[in-house]
C-alpha cells in the first residue's frame, strides 16, 4: 500500500470521529476515554490538572467508565496508579513541577515494577520561586529511572501519542511506564484544532492491557517486589535496560501501525525533522519550541540560509541513531534547552549533554552550541531562534569547539566579568 | 527464683480455638526475629482473611524480614508498597478490582484487600494516606497497622508510636540526659476513628489476644467499606527482652491498661476481654512498672519516670470518658436518646444533580 | 604483603555488641604492632534479627593496599580464625539474607582455626561440622554462650577471653602482649588482662585431619542470570499447605521445644501462639513440631498451660530436625525414654519463668 492509499484507508476508519477545538489536556482526556482507561488518580497542580477536570466530568456524565480517585498527595496519586496497574487496570496519572517531584519515590517504583502506567506531565518550573510557566526539568528528573519520555508539540500529537504510549508501554517486550510532556500554558491551556477519532480504530490499534503472570489477583498467587540484595539487583536493572532497548523497535512498529489505522502520524517515530535535507545548520529542541523553530527556519530559508530544525520527540529511549544520521554533514548545531543543569558539561542543559554525547562517535562532528531559553515559561520567539542560529553560525565559522552555554532571552549582558562563575570572580 | 503460678486459660477461648482455620496463608520460613509477634499478626491476619485476598505491605520488618528475594512466606498474593503508601496501595488495588469487575474484565466476586503498615509507615509517614483511604466509602479495604513501637527494620528508631521515654537508636539515654524521647505515644486508631465518620470499623487489638484480633480482622473484612485495625506487637529485639516473653508481654500491656482492646463498628464503641473487665471494674489494672521493668528499653527509667508513666495511664483510665480512646474528660451533653439512626448515602438518580 | 581476617560468627542482636568489641579491640591491638586493620560487619546481616546467625570481621594487614582490597568485600577473604560465639552455630548457619544453610567452617582458610565457645568435646562438635579437604584446627574455649540485648551489654569477660584465645590460635596475627597493652588503657584494665590470659591458657587445640568430620552436604545456591529471572520482580507464592523451603530458620535455634505428648491437653495454644507456624496437628489432636522452621523462641513453652508439657531443651543435645511425634506414635514409652535421656543430657530444661 502506498502512503497515500494508507492515509485514505485510515481516514475512512477514523471517520466516526470529529473535529474539536480543545486544549492539549482535553485532547489527552479524549484519548483516555477512547483507551477505556480503568483507574485514574488526580491531585491538583497546574497546569496538568485540567486533564483530570475533563476526565472527571466525562465520568460524571457517563461518557467514560472508570474509577477516578482524588488523591491526597502526588505520592498517593502515583501509588494508586501503580497498584491499579498491578491489578491489571489501565491506569493514568499526571502532575507538574514540584508535584511530580513530590511523588518521585512512587514514580521510581512504577518503572522498576515494570508497570505501564501513563502519565501526563504539564511541564512547569520547579519551586522556589513558585512559578507556573514551562520548564522541562520536572519530567527530566525521571530520565534515568526507566520511564519512557515523550515531548509533544501540539494538542493533536498529545491525543495520538497518548494512544501510542499505552500501546508501546503495555507491549510485553517493553512493560515500562511512559510520561508525556506537554509545555505548560501553550498546550495545556490553549485550544487547538484536534481530530478526535471514533472508537473503532482505537480498538483496532490498542489491544487490551494484559499483565499476564504478574497480575495481582487471587488466581495468580505471587509475591511482588521482595527485598533484593546485591546478588540480584544488577540482574533486575539489566532486565529494565533490555526493555528500554527493545522499546525502540516497538515504538517504530506501533508508529507504523498508527499510521496504517488512523491515516495520520509521523514518518519518523523518534524525531520530527524540518527542512533538514541540505541543512548546514540545525537547531534542536523539544516541545512547543518546535512550532516557532519551524517558522524561523522558513524565514531563514527564505533569506537563503540553509537551516533546519529537529524536534526530539522520544527523549527516552534517546534517538541516538536518528540524530547521528541527521546531523552527519551539518556544520553547526544549536541546542535549545528549556531546562537547566547547573554545573553540568559546558553549563548547558540536559538535551545538550545528551546530543553532544550521541554525536561523539561520529568521525567528523559539527560545532555544538548549547543554549538555554524559555525558562519559567518565558516565550521563545522566532527572533530568539534566529539569534541562536546567528550565534551558532558565527561560532561555527570560528571553529569554536568549546562553546560555553549561552542564555537567550534573559535580561542583562551575555556575560559579565563580575559574575563570571568559571573564573570565580565577583 | 521460683516459677510464679501459671494462669489457666479461659475455657471460652479454648472452645473458640477449635474452630480456628487450620490452613496457613502466611507460612513458615520468614526471616523474622525469634519471638516476633508482628509475624504472628501477619499469620492471624492471613488465616482469617483466607485465600481470596490481596495483601500489600509497606516497607518495614514485615517486608524485609518476610520477603527476601527469591523466596516468600506468603501463600496469598502479596505486593510491596512504599513506606508511606499503605492507604494508597489499598485504594489503588480496590479501585482497580472495582473497575475491572464492573466492566466485566474480571469475574465479579468478593476479594479482600488488605494493606498492612507499621507504626512508622502508617502512624507517621503514611498517616495522610490512611486518612484518604478511610474516607473513600466506595471501596472495600482493610488497613492493618502492626505497631511494634519503633522503626524496627532500620535497627530501632523512635516513631510517633514509641512509648514515652523508651531508648531507641535515635533516642538514647545519655550521661547528661536520661530521657530523650519526649513524645507521648499517639493513638492512631482513635484519631482515625474520630476524624473519619464514614469509616465503618476501627479496632485496637493485641497480638497477645489472637482470637480477639482475628475476630476484629474478620469483622473488618465482612463489614466492608474502609476499615482499620491496629495491633500491638511486642518486639523482643527493639524492646530488649527474652523472646519467649513476647506473647505474655502483649498480654501484660493489656493487664496494665497500656494497651486498650476496643473496637467501633458503625459508631458503636465496645471494649473487649480483659479491657472490658477493667472498664467494668471487675479486674484491677496491674501497675505499669510490671510491664516497663521487663524491657531493656526502659532500663534507664528512674522511679519518677515510672510514676509519670503510671500517672498518664491512670488519667487515661480514670478521667477520660472513653478510657484509652479519646482524651475527653467532660462534655456539655448527656446521652443521645435517638442514637441508632443510620444515614445512607443517596444513590445515583437521587435529587442531587 | 598480606591480610588475615578473624570472622566472629554469633547470634544476631544477642551477641552483636560482643562481636563488635572483639573485632574492634583486635584491630586496635594490631595497630600497636604497626599493622593496619579495620572491621567489617557483614552488610547483609543488617538489620540483625534476634538469634539469626550473623558475622563481623576484623581484618588485619601488613600493609594498607592489602587492607583496602579486603575492605571492599562483604566477607573478607583469608579467614584464619572463625570464632563461634555459641556452639549450636556449629550445626550450620543461615543468615536471614541468604539462601540455604552454610557450614560453619565454609570460609575458613586452609590450615585455619575454628574457635568455638563450648562445653562439648571435639568429637561431639565434629558430628556437625563438615569435613574439609585440608587439615584445620578445632579450638574449644570452655564456656557458656554470652547473650546480651540490643541496648544492654553482658560484661562477663567473654569478649576478652575470646580475644586471648584468638591471640593463641592465630600465631601472631595479634599478640597477647598487644592485647594486654591495649586493655591496660581501658576501664578495668587489670580485670581485662586477667581475662585475656585466661582465654589464652584455657583454649584447647585439636588438629582435624583432611576429610575428618561430618559429611559435607553443602550445595551453593545456583543463581539464574538476568535472562532467566522472572521479569517484574516477581516470585511465586508458597503453595497452600507447604512452607517456604528456601529459608529454614532452624540455625537460629539454641533450644528446642520438647513435648511431653502424654501431658498434652490438646488446648491448641502452642499452635495458636507460634509466630513461625511450626506446630503440625496430628490426627489425635496433638501438635508435632516442625524443627526445620522452629527458631526456638520459646513462646510455646511459655504459653503452655500444663506444667512440664512443653520444655525448652538445649539444642546441643539433638542431632537433625526430624519431628518426634512419630516416635511417640510407635511407642509412647520409648518416646518418654528418649525425652528423659535428652533432658538428662542437657541438664534439665532451659529455665523459664512465667510472668504471672
Amino acid at each position: 500500500m502506498t502512503t497515500m492509499e494508507t492515509r485514505a484507508a485510515g481516514t475512512a476508519a477514523a471517520a466516526a470521529g470529529s473535529e474539536e477545538i480543545i486544549t492539549g489536556c482535553d485532547a489527552v482526556a479524549q484519548a483516555l476515554r477512547l483507551a477505556d482507561v480503568d483507574v485514574l488518580a488526580g491531585y491538583p497542580i497546574r497546569p496538568y490538572d485540567s486533564v483530570m477536570t475533563a476526565v472527571s466530568k466525562m465520568i460524571a456524565n457517563g461518557q467514560m467508565d472508570a474509577e477516578f480517585i482524588v488523591a491526597e498527595s502526588e505520592h498517593s496519586q502515583f501509588e494508586i496508579g501503580k497498584h491499579a496497574s498491578l491489578v491489571g487496570a489501565r491506569a493514568f496519572i499526571g502532575s507538574s513541577g514540584v508535584g511530580w517531584m513530590y511523588g518521585m519515590e512512587a514514580l521510581v517504583v512504577t518503572s522498576s515494577l515494570r508497570l505501564p502506567v501513563i502519565a501526563l506531565v504539564g511541564n512547569r518550573a520547579l519551586d522556589d520561586p513558585g512559578a507556573f510557566g514551562v520548564e522541562h526539568n520536572d519530567a527530566l528528573m525521571v530520565r534515568d529511572t526507566g520511564w519512557l519520555l515523550y515531548w509533544v508539540e501540539s494538542a493533536q500529537e498529545a491525543l495520538d501519542t497518548t494512544l501510542l504510549a499505552y500501546r508501546v508501554a503495555e507491549d510485553k517486550r517493553v512493560m515500562l511506564p511512559c510520561a508525556l510532556s506537554m509545555d505548560g500554558a501553550f498546550l495545556t491551556h490553549s485550544q487547538h484544532i484536534v481530530q478526535v477519532p471514533g472508537p473503532a480504530p482505537v480498538a483496532e490499534f490498542l489491544p487490551p492491557y494484559d499483565l499476564g503472570d504478574r497480575r495481582f489477583h487471587p488466581d495468580n498467587p505471587v509475591s511482588i517486589a521482595p527485598q533484593f540484595n546485591e546478588d540480584w539487583v544488577m540482574e533486575a536493572r539489566r532486565q529494565a535496560d533490555a526493555a528500554m532497548r527493545r522499546a525502540r523497535g516497538v515504538i517504530a512498529e506501533a508508529t507504523a501501525d498508527f499510521r496504517r489505522v488512523f491515516g495520520r502520524g509521523p514518518d519518523d517515530p523518534f524525531v520530527d525533522t524540518y527542512r533538514m535535507e541540505d541543512a548546514e545548520y540545525a537547531l534542536i529542541g523539544m516541545g512547543t519550541v518546535g512550532l516557532v523553530g519551524k517558522v524561523a527556519v522558513d524565514r531563514m530559508r527564505a533569506a537563503g540560509r540553509r537551516v533546519g530544525f529537529v524536534r526530539v520527540k522520544w527523549f527516552r529511549p534517546f534517538p541516538r541513531p536518528e540524530l547521528r544520521a541527521l546531523l552527519r554533514g551539518v556544520k553547526g548545531v544549536g541546542i535549545v534547552d528549556r531546562d537547566y543543569s547547573f554545573g553540568s558539561n559546558a553549563h548547558g542543559g540536559v538535551l545538550y549533554t545528551e546530543v553532544a554525547a550521541a554525536l561523539y562517535p561520529e568521525p567528523t562532528r559539527p560545532v555544538i552550541v548549547p543554549f538555554i531559553a524559555g525558562l519559567g515559561g518565558r516565550e521563545v520567539s522566532v527572533e530568539n531562534i534566529e539569534e541562536m542560529t546567528d550565534i551558532t553560525e558565527e561560532l561555527t565559522a570560528r571553529g569554536e569547539l568549546d562553546a560555553s552555554c549561552q542564555w537567550i532571552g534573559v535580561r542583562g549582558p551575555a556575560s559579565d566579568p563580575r559574575y563570571d562563575v568559571e573564573r570565580g570572580a565577583r | 527464683m521460683t516459677a510464679p503460678e501459671m494462669t489457666i486459660p479461659d475455657l471460652e477461648i479454648n472452645r473458640r480455638l477449635t474452630i480456628l482455620p487450620m490452613q496457613e496463608f502466611y507460612t513458615s520460613g520468614h526471616r523474622t526475629c525469634q519471638g516476633c509477634e508482628s509475624a504472628l499478626v501477619m499469620r492471624y491476619m492471613a488465616k482469617v482473611a483466607g485465600p481470596r485476598t490481596l495483601v500489600t505491605g509497606t516497607t518495614g520488618c514485615m517486608y524485609v524480614a518476610n520477603t527476601s528475594y527469591n523466596s516468600t512466606p506468603w501463600a496469598l498474593p502479596w505486593a510491596h508498597t512504599q513506606l508511606g503508601s499503605a492507604g494508597s496501595s489499598a485504594v489503588g488495588t480496590a479501585a482497580a478490582l472495582k473497575a475491572l469487575m464492573r466492566k466485566g474484565k474480571i469475574p465479579d466476586e468478593r476479594i479482600n484487600v488488605i494493606a498492612f503498615c507499621s507504626d512508622g509507615g502508617g502512624g507517621d509517614m503514611g498517616l495522610a494516606t490512611l486518612s484518604a483511604a478511610l474516607q473513600d466509602t466506595r471501596y472495600n479495604l482493610l488497613i492493618l497497622l502492626y505497631d511494634n513501637e519503633s522503626y524496627a527494620n532500620t535497627d530501632i528508631q523512635a516513631s510517633g508510636m514509641t512509648p514515652w521515654g523508651a531508648v531507641t537508636a535515635f533516642t538514647p539515654s545519655g550521661s547528661q540526659m536520661r530521657i530523650t524521647h519526649h513524645r507521648w505515644k499517639k493513638n492512631v486508631p482513635a484519631l482515625l476513628m474520630a476524624g473519619h465518620p464514614t469509616g465503618r470499623y476501627f479496632a485496637n487489638a493485641s497480638s497477645g489476644f489472637g482470637m480477639d484480633l482475628m475476630e476484629k480482622v474478620r469483622t473488618a473484612l465482612d463489614v466492608g467499606g474502609p476499615t482499620f485495625v491496629q495491633t500491638h506487637d511486642p518486639c523482643p529485639k527493639g524492646w530488649d527482652f527474652d523472646p519467649r516473653m513476647s506473647h505474655e508481654l502483649a498480654i501484660l500491656a493489656v493487664e496494665c491498661g497500656i494497651t486498650v482492646l476496643w473496637d467501633c463498628l458503625e459508631g458503636e464503641l465496645r471494649y473487649q476481654g480483659l479491657t472490658r473487665q477493667q472498664v467494668d471494674g471487675a479486674v484491677k489494672r496491674r501497675p505499669v512498672a510490671d510491664y516497663l521493668r521487663r524491657q531493656g528499653r526502659f532500663a534507664h527509667f528512674a522511679d519518677d519516670d515510672i510514676d509519670f508513666f503510671q500517672a498518664r495511664i491512670d488519667e487515661m483510665w480514670e478521667d477520660w470518658i472513653l478510657p484509652g480512646v479519646l482524651r475527653i474528660k467532660q462534655t456539655p451533653f448527656g446521652p443521645r436518646p435517638e442514637s441508632g439512626r443510620s444515614v445512607p448515602e443517596p444513590t445515583e438518580g437521587g435529587n442531587h444533580g | 604483603m598480606s591480610a588475615g581476617a578473624v570472622d566472629v560468627t554469633y547470634r544476631g542482636v544477642f551477641q552483636k555488641n560482643l562481636a563488635g568489641v572483639i573485632t574492634k579491640e583486635l584491630v586496635k591491638a594490631a595497630r600497636r604492632e604497626d599493622k593496619f586493620g579495620g572491621t567489617v560487619a557483614r552488610y547483609g546481616d543488617s538489620p540483625e534479627r534476634n538469634g539469626i546467625p550473623a558475622k563481623q570481621f576484623a581484618v588485619i594487614a601488613s600493609d594498607m593496599a592489602s587492607l583496602q582490597v579486603e575492605m571492599t568485600k562483604y566477607e573478607p577473604d583469608n579467614v584464619v580464625v572463625v570464632a563461634v560465639m555459641d556452639d549450636t552455630l556449629a550445626k550450620g548457619i543461615e543468615s536471614w539474607a541468604w539462601y540455604g544453610v552454610r557450614p560453619i567452617n565454609l570460609n575458613l582458610a586452609p590450615g585455619g582455626t575454628l574457635l568455638v565457645i563450648s562445653r562439648q568435646d571435639p568429637a561431639a562438635l565434629l558430628k556437625w561440622i563438615p569435613r574439609r579437604p585440608q587439615p584445620w584446627t578445632l579450638a574449644i574455649l570452655p564456656g557458656e554462650p554470652s547473650f546480651g540485648g540490643l541496648w544492654v551489654y553482658n560484661d562477663d569477660g567473654t569478649d576478652y577471653r575470646t580475644m586471648g584465645a584468638i591471640a593463641r590460635v592465630t600465631d601472631g596475627l595479634v599478640s597477647l602482649e598487644s592485647l594486654i597493652a591495649q586493655a591496660a588503657g581501658t576501664r578495668d584494665g587489670g580485670k581485662r588482662e586477667q581475662q585475656l590470659r585466661e582465654g589464652y591458657e584455657a583454649v584447647q587445640l585439636h588438629q582435624v585431619a583432611a576429610g575428618e568430620g561430618a559429611e559435607d552436604t553443602y550445595v551453593p545456591v545456583q543463581m539464574p542470570d538476568w535472562t532467566q529471572m522472572r521479569e517484574g520482580l516477581v516470585v511465586p507464592a508458597v503453595e497452600v499447605g507447604r512452607t517456604n523451603e528456601l529459608f529454614m530458620k532452624y540455625t537460629t535455634r539454641t533450644a528446642r521445644p520438647l513435648i511431653k505428648f502424654d501431658a498434652c491437653v490438646k488446648c491448641q495454644i502452642c499452635y495458636t501462639v507460634c509466630p513461625d507456624e511450626c506446630f503440625i496437628p496430628t490426627p489425635e489432636g496433638h501438635y508435632d513440631v516442625n524443627y526445620d522452621h522452629c527458631c526456638g523462641c520459646g513462646i510455646c513453652a511459655q504459653s503452655c498451660p500444663v506444667s512440664g508439657c512443653i520444655e525448652m531443651v538445649n539444642e546441643a543435645v539433638f542431632d537433625g530436625n526430624e519431628p518426634l511425634h512419630g516416635v511417640y506414635e510407635r511407642d509412647p514409652a520409648a518416646y518418654e525414654e528418649l525425652r528423659a535421656e535428652k533432658l538428662a543430657k542437657a541438664g534439665g530444661p532451659v529455665p523459664h519463668y512465667g510472668i504471672y
